[in-house]
């Protein structure tokens, strides 16, 4: 069955990749939310320009999802910031911002779309590995942590008819993880036993996985893709 | 009460029924994390409120304490309880690699419903005063068994 996903955070870095990866591996038609005016750049796919933490954010992709004509078959929440810092130094806006972009927006818009999502439908969170933990990051680790235990409970809230996993990535190339410096990016690199930095495709094949009927018995679930890291 | 009598004098938060006047501790902060949140306004409140006390306690180099209901933390009460506990232990990780070099620990006390909560307060104290153990979420009761958390 050809339906509609539903991608945040799609204009830059892994969103972008997840929301093409899903618009040529189908059978999805793919919405692609941002703040950015740049998401246009990517055809095929349905644009909605909003700032998902603002009160009305929901209701334009409802609006988004409406004008593709199918069926709603999956959610990605995938749009995060960073603001990192120690917890002494750490600002009441370093705080907020973090929590409201990376756990707020996706409560809502998944309290928001959950409704109208079909059976056999799914749900995919865009956590971290930093969810176990990782210095500097107090705001963005609770957040992808609170996001882990927002899967938990929709998994149980949504079930049977819609499954609600999460995904960790570890080290990814991207624009969030391309500034950090080299010396720490090198350090970091050389704890992961696969060797390398992840590719954003290597996200969106998982996120593809979590949404096909190939995961049809997966629920609940954290997926770490981060080369094993959390190993070392 | 049961057990050994707690000694307060640093930052506590607790649910209603317990009297804090009756509790000690040395030094550090617990924040009992209440259930019952229902939308994002009540997780979000409650998450800053545990970030604006644990960033003070981290400034004294106290540690720090999260309790949190083991129902909340596998899902079973809601979203949004479910990401304010799940959240706290999370945090509560980070905050443990940042504490560790200054001398102070964070941790978690994730209890089973129907716990006497002196008992599981106790159980926090003995975090705070331990001193050693850190970023470790610490359960009360069985109800995690069997489960998938980590």
């Amino acid at each position: 069955m050809k339906g509609t996903v539903v991608v945040t955070g799609a204009a830059r870095g892994i969103g972008r990749v997840i929301a093409e990866t899903l618009r040529d591996t189908g059978p999805f038609s793919v919405v692609g939310v941002d703040i950015a005016p740049e998401l246009a750049l990517s055809e095929g796919i349905v644009p909605v320009q909003v700032d998902l933490t603002a009160s009305d954010g929901p209701e334009a992709v409802k609006a988004g999802v409406e004008e593709t004509g199918l069926p709603l078959l999956g959610v990605v929440n995938n749009a995060g910031i960073t603001r990192d810092a120690r917890l002494i130094n750490m600002t009441d806006a370093d705080f907020s911002s973090v929590l409201t972009v990376n756990l707020g927006a996706a409560f809502r818009l998944a309290e928001s779309l959950s409704p109208l999502i079909a059976p056999g439908g799914a749900i995919v969170n865009i956590a971290s590995r930093a969810y176990l933990g990782n210095f500097g990051q107090y705001n963005y680790s609770m957040s992808k942590g609170g996001l882990v235990g927002m899967t938990r409970a929709l998994a149980i809230d949504l079930a049977p008819d819609v499954r609600v996993n999460a995904i960790a990535p570890g080290l990814i190339a991207s624009e969030m993880s391309l500034a950090i410096p080299d010396e720490i990016r090198e350090k970091m690199i050389a704890a992961i036993p696969l060797g390398r930095m992840g590719e954003p495709k290597e996200i969106a094949q998982a996120v593809w996985y979590l949404l096909s009927p190939q995961s049809s018995y997966i629920t609940g679930h954290v997926l770490v893709v981060g080369g094993g890291r959390s190993l070392t | 009460m049961k057990g050994r009598r707690l000694q307060l004098s640093g930052e506590i938060r607790l649910p209603e029924g317990i009297e804090a006047q009756d509790l000690t501790l040395s030094e550090g902060l617990v924040f009992w994390a209440r259930l019952g949140a229902a939308t994002w306004d009540d997780a979000s409140a409650e998450l800053t409120e545990a970030f604006e006390k644990s960033r003070e306690a981290s400034r004294n180099e106290d540690s720090i304490v999260y309790i949190v209901a083991n129902d909340a933390l596998l899902g079973r009460t809601g979203p949004a309880d479910a990401m304010v506990a799940a959240g706290l232990v999370s945090a509560a990780r980070t905050a443990a690699i940042e504490g560790w070099k200054k001398g102070w620990t964070a941790n978690v006390v994730a209890f089973d419903d129907g716990h006497d909560p002196v008992l599981v307060l106790d159980r926090a104290v003995s975090l705070l005063e331990d001193g050693v153990v850190t970023g470790e979420l610490v359960h009360i009761g069985p109800g995690h068994l069997g489960k998938a958390l980590v």
